[in-house]
Formats: structure tokens, sequence, C-alpha cells
């Protein structure tokens, strides 16, 4: 058989697999998640990924930065559930080097893949920094290290740097973004920032009132502070 | 051959008679909502085994097909009149008043014995239903005799000489076969109606059916007789869309009426004296169940709980929102609700439960801001009630 054809054939077996699972998936309609009990991260992890998610969203005068808003916790608490172990995901070989159109095809589940990194950008930084962890490092060297990765310039050992990177890029800003929920966007702090009322149903008494700030706050499925004052 | 022809005519004018008496008889039928609970849930129309739950127990409807076995196909048009206006069925066997005898005794006996037509022309359907399943001391029947001699007053319906054509027809179907003090009058200790607060609100099956009376807070004050014939007719009138038991009323029973009768009971019913309200001064509405309302309800019930004729009931004044008793609310808010769908307004708006997103003290905060807002007044409900009204609505 050629490679083509053996391709070829890969290709329609995931393709007719990924339309079998969006019909089971069907819409997602779950009730709010609890908070995992235990938490995903090492103390020494947790550390790295809140030093992280701050450079990658630094707090300003306006807004604050990943930290603050929880893009480290939002993070522990999806590894330590169901998305941390993949557990909606076909995970059984073969395990096929994908097209970039197919996402990501790894063996491992999340949880496995940050285990990893984490341990291997520890060992960099222990040897690169005299026995230093991330987050102990100046702003300016965390940012060369996160630059190195994003580039694939920086290796890090027993580790796919560069895919590390991504996955931490995109998680920061779903944590940033998601209902607070989820444990992130505290205070709605991603939402303020770019003016999303958040769960809102209707705009009709705002439709006709062209630029004119929209007066009301935003709301997260849970609700917002005001709704919890006293009387 | 001249006397074939006329035993020819006698028989056809006799199927005429008998077809009309018929006619009238479903329409009579309709009228007292005979098939809601005579028919079970996915089961043949009139041939019972609906549960019904009551403070005493759960009884199971009767079969009210001619059937011999298992219905009423033995009974004589004497029998159907006692056990409909007396509560006494064939072999002395006492009826419990959740068949509304009641009501059904103010009936004339020409319109029984034509709703009796009517159910011997259907199709006899063999289900034997045990309808004794009340549980002790419930179940001995005879007790009902005491209750009949306490609290039953039988005796037909008289029209009022000094007052116009449709109060008395109005008041003929109200107080009579349509039986709307089943639900909207309170029950004693007995279940038996209390009847110096007749139509004024009652509490049935986990539900506040509001008051009938035209007061201004907890009644139909706001309402025209227009309001109210499209309310019965459509579901929809007045502001208000009927959901909840009235939703069922209104689909198999109210829709179907002639616009001549529901005229005529919306005359009655706003012609009644009005029920003494106590004077409620608006509570204080927390701050929290503004902030609420605006976040979840107003998009829908308006920022002034004005809502949307036909789509979403207006809070503003309503009678529901007012009640003395908040389980319709707290229920409505909890497991969400759907309006009646009828031919004229077939949509049947619905509204989701919140029982997910919001907990018992912020239901509680904004329906004190709902009872307390834009005119409204009333008692601010407390989280127990609405913790308990997530166990058992019933």
């Amino acid at each position: 058989m050629r490679p083509e054809a053996l391709r070829r054939r890969d290709l329609l077996a995931s393709s007719a697999m990924a339309l079998v699972l969006a019909a089971c998936a069907g819409p997602a309609s779950l009730p709010p998640p609890a908070a995992e009990a235990a938490p995903f991260f090492t103390a020494e992890e947790a550390a790295t990924i809140a030093a992280a998610v701050d450079r990658l969203i630094p707090p300003d005068a306006a807004t604050p930065g990943g930290r603050e808003a929880g893009c480290a916790d939002f993070i522990d608490r999806q590894l330590a559930g169901p998305y941390g172990r993949s557990a909606d995901l076909y995970m059984r070989p073969p395990f096929a080097e994908g097209i970039p159109q197919q996402g990501p095809q790894s063996p491992l589940t999340p949880a496995r893949r940050y285990r990893q990194a984490l341990a291997a950008l520890a060992t960099y930084c222990r040897n690169a920094y005299a026995g230093q962890e991330f987050a102990q490092l100046p702003p300016a060297e965390q940012d060369r290290i996160l630059r190195g990765l994003e580039a694939g310039s920086l290796h890090l050992p027993g580790a796919n740097g560069h895919a590390f990177f991504e996955l931490l890029l995109a998680n920061t800003m779903e944590g940033f973004f998601a209902d607070p929920i989820y444990g992130g966007n505290r205070d709605m702090a991603g939402w303020r920032m770019v003016g999303f009322p958040g769960t809102r149903y209707d705009y009709r008494d705002y439709v006709a009132l062209h630029n004119q700030p929209y007066p009301l706050p935003p709301v997260g499925l849970a609700g917002r502070p005001a709704w919890h004052q006293p009387a | 051959m001249r006397g074939i022809v006329a035993l020819l005519l006698l028989a056809l004018l006799g199927g005429g008679a008998r077809a009309d008496e018929v006619t009238r008889g479903r329409y009579l039928a309709t009228v007292g909502d005979c098939i809601a609970c005579h028919t079970a849930p996915g089961g043949a129309p009139f041939a019972g085994g609906r549960p019904i739950a009551t403070p005493f127990g759960t009884l199971r409807s009767a079969n009210i097909t001619p059937d011999r076995a298992s219905g009423i196909g033995g009974w004589s048009d004497a029998a159907f009149d006692r056990a409909l206006r007396a509560g006494i069925a064939p072999g002395g066997k006492y009826l419990y008043p959740a068949c509304p005898f009641p009501y059904f005794t103010r009936a004339r006996g020409e319109d029984i014995a034509a709703i009796h037509a009517y159910l011997r022309s259907l199709a006899p359907v063999g289900n034997p239903v045990q309808t004794d399943a009340l549980p002790f001391p419930f179940d001995i029947r005879a007790l009902m005799r005491g209750w009949d001699a306490a609290f039953f007053r039988p005796g037909v319906w008289h029209d009022d000489p000094a007052q116009d054509a449709a109060w008395n027809r109005g008041g003929y179907l109200v107080e009579g076969l349509g039986h709307c003090g089943a639900c909207h009058t309170a029950k004693n200790a007995f279940g038996a109606d209390e009847t110096r607060r007749a139509l004024q609100g009652g509490l049935l099956q986990g539900w506040w059916a509001p008051g009938l009376t035209p007061a201004p807070r907890t009644g139909l004050a706001g309402w025209s007789i227009d309001g109210l014939v499209a309310y019965l007719r459509t579901g929809s009138g007045g502001g208000q869309l009927a959901s909840g038991p009235m939703a069922e009323v209104v689909e198999r029973s109210t829709s179907h009426l002639s616009d001549t009768d529901l005229r005529a009971m919306a005359v009655y019913l706003l012609a009644r004296p009005a029920r003494t309200e106590v004077a409620v001064r608006p509570a204080p509405t927390p701050l929290a169940g503004e902030a609420i309302y605006l976040d979840r309800c107003a998009a829908c019930h308006g920022r002034a709980g004005e809502g949307t004729a036909g789509l979403f009931p207006a809070l503003r004044g309503s009678a529901v929102v007012q009640a003395p008793r908040p389980q319709t609310l707290i229920r409505v808010v909890l497991e969400g609700g759907r309006a009646a769908a009828t031919d004229a307004a077939p949509t049947g708006a619905a509204m989701p439960g919140f029982a997910s997103l919001l907990d018992n003290d912020e239901i509680a905060a904004v329906l004190a801001y709902i009872r307390n807002s834009w005119g409204n007044a009333s008692a601010p409900p407390r989280p127990a009630q609405v913790e308990r009204m997530r166990g058992s609505p019933g």
C-alpha cells in the first residue's frame, strides 16, 4: 500500500470519528461545575504557572493581570477535572502526526503535558539560573524564556516547549474570559476590560442608542456582587 | 304506507332530537371539563385512571365511558343525575368531593341528562380503575355521609330576576358546571369550600389559584370583560397568560366555549362583591432583589414589570404575583412554566426554570422585589419557603 493511500485512509477514518463524536456530544447544557476538591498543581508548579500567566497578561493601571484575575486557578481546576483527563476525547492509538487543521493529536492528556513540561522547565531554570525557580526570576528573564518557547528556539529537556507554550497561552486566555464560575475572570476583570456585559439575555432597550456606553455592569452565570448586598 | 312514512318521520325527528342532545351534552361536558380528570396521561379519553393528589391521599378518577363492566354503561339517567347532583353513585357509593358534585348540584336536570347522553354516545373502553385508593380512614366512603351533612348544600341554581340574562347565565356556569371555586375557593380542614371566602383564591396541589373577585391587588379589579373573555378563549388576556393548571382548563375547556357564555362568565365574575383586602404597604425592596430582577427577569418581563402582551405576563398589578401565598410564584421561578396553547394563540410561550441558577436567598430576594415594586404590595417570601417548594411542590 502506498503511503498516500494510508494517510488518506487515516484521514477518512478520523473525519468519520469526528462526526460520530460531534453527534454524540450534542449541545452542551451541563450544570455549573463545582470546584474540584483536590488541586492539580504542586506548590512549585502553581507558583510557576501564576508567574507565567502574569507575564502573558501583565497587569496595567486599568486591568488586573492573569495572576490576579485567577487564570492559574482556572487552569488548575481544569487540569484536575475532565479536561485534564481528556475525558471527552478519543484517546486510543494510533496517534498519527496530524496536520494543523486536525488540532492536537498528542497521546498525552493536558494534565500530563503540563506535568511533563513544567518538570522540564524547572530543570531548565535550575540549570540555567543557578538553582532558581521560574517564579523567582525577574520578569525580563521570564519573558525571555516564554519568548524562546513561543519561537521554538528554547528547547526543554524531554518536552515539546513550543506546544506547551501554545497550550498555556490558550488556557490563560480561556481563564481570563471564561465565566467566573470556572475560577478565572475574577470579578469579571476580563469582561470589564473588553466591555462584554456577560450573560445578559436581551438588549432591546439599548439597540437604538448609538455611541452611548452600555450602563449595566457585567453579570456571570452565578450573578454579580450586587446580588448579595444586604437589604 | 302512510303509517310507515309517519314512523320514519318520527324516527328521524327522534334521532335528530337525540343528536341535538348529544351535541349539547358534549358542550356542557366541556364546560365541566370532565375529560381533564377522567383521562389518564396517555390514556383513552374519559376512561379514567388519572391520579388526583388530595390532602387526604391520591385518588384515581373513574372510567366514565359506557363500558358496562368497568365504566358507567349500566347507569340509568336517574342514577347518573344522583351521582352528579347528590354525590351518591349506584350501590349507595358516596363520591369524594374531588368530583365536584357540590358544584354540579347547581346544574339543571336537563343539562345533566344531556351530559349523560353524550357520554353514552362514546365508544365503551374497558379500563377497570381502583377508585378506592385513599388510606385509612378516608377509604371508608360512609364517612362522606357526615361530610355531606356538614358541608354539602344541594340545590339547583336559581336565576336572580334583579340581574340580566348574562349575569344569570354566567352565575349558572361559574357556580355550577364550570366549578371555578374547586380551585379558586379556599378549603377548610375537611377539604370543603370556605363558602364565606368564595372565589377569593385558594391553594391546591402546590398552586395558588388567584382570587376571581374584583379586588384591586389579589383579584380581577384591573380586568375588563373583553380581557377576561380573551384570557379564557386564547389563554392570553389582560396582560396575563394562563399557565400551570389553568393552562389545562383553557386548553380543554374554556377555549371551546361560545363567546356568549365566556362573556356571561366575565360579567358575573366582575359584578360579584370584591374581597375586602387588608391594607398592605409595600415592604422595602431589597437591593439584591432589584439587581437579580434586572439581570435575570427584566429582559422578558420589562424594567417596570410591564410584560409583553401575548408573550410575557405583566408582573405589575398581577394577582398571582401579589397572592397572599407565594407558592405559585416560587414554583414558576423554580420550574419555569408554559402558557396555554390554543387555536387562537398556538405558540404556548414558555419560561425557563431557575432552580439551578438561583439559590433560595436569591429567589426570596427577587420575589420580595417583584411583590413590592411598581405599586405591588405583598409579604416577602422567606428562603425556607423556597427550600420547601424545591423538595415537594405538591
